[in-house]
């Protein structure tokens, strides 16, 4: 009976932070394809991953049980309970910047990519290495 | 070599569960007075209904101009590769 207890609770733990282990996840799916992958464009989703898994655990951060989204003509709660009722409007403005740059750096990412190939003929990253025998 | 990584995805992943875990509940965000303060003032400071878009234009308004020049930088670095077109 108390096994079951103990194994109900921790249940309850990791259903209640679903969000925060779906972000970690992410994160070590893309730091797989970062650390095995040879493939260069591999790593890079690898990269874009990662900071998908970033935007969901400040987003995750950022939420209150019940809340609403953080607009005063689309709220439809009274204005009196705003403060405790809105999520968070901070993470939110953080993940829109991170939005943004992981986007820069994917774009910059990719086109080193399609240099790379042009200039060598391989996207191995462990052919890449020496620079003086290219 | 493969070992190690196996190894350091294992210790990291580790960590990265157990501060999930020992984090908070989900849902009920510990230190709020910078947001509370934030939903509280936005319509009067900055004349804005969206309480984000007050936070990334006006409050954290350095903050959106560095995410621009990351981006200007990143643009440059696109052209600069492809500068005189894609030689076949």
């Amino acid at each position: 009976m108390l096994e079951n207890k103990k194994a109900l609770l921790f249940a309850l733990l990791i259903l209640q932070n679903a969000n925060f282990l779906v972000a970690i996840c992410l994160v070590l799916f893309g730091l797989y394809a970062l650390l095995f992958k040879k493939n260069l464009i591999k790593m890079a989703i690898g990269i874009a991953i990662i900071a998908s898994g970033i935007n969901l655990f400040l987003i995750s951060a950022g939420y209150r049980k019940g809340g609403v989204a953080p607009i005063f003509t689309e709220a439809t709660i009274k204005a009196s309970e705003a403060e405790t009722r809105m999520v968070l409007p901070t993470p939110q403005a953080l993940t829109l910047t991170n939005i943004v740059i992981s986007l820069a750096v994917t774009a910059l990412m990719l086109s080193l990519a399609i240099r790379i190939y042009q200039q060598t003929g391989t996207l191995d990253a462990t052919k890449l290495g020496r620079l003086d025998e290219l | 070599m493969k070992a190690a990584k196996i190894i350091f995805v294992i210790i990291f992943a580790y960590f990265l569960i157990a501060c999930a875990l020992l984090l908070r509940p989900f849902g009920s965000p510990t230190e709020t007075t910078m947001d509370e303060y934030f939903i509280k003032n936005a319509q009067i400071e900055t004349a804005s209904n969206n309480v984000v878009a007050s936070i990334v234009f006006d409050y954290r308004g350095l903050d959106t101009l560095g995410e621009a020049t990351v981006l200007f930088a990143a643009v440059s670095g696109v052209i600069l590769l492809f500068r005189g077109g894609v030689p076949k």
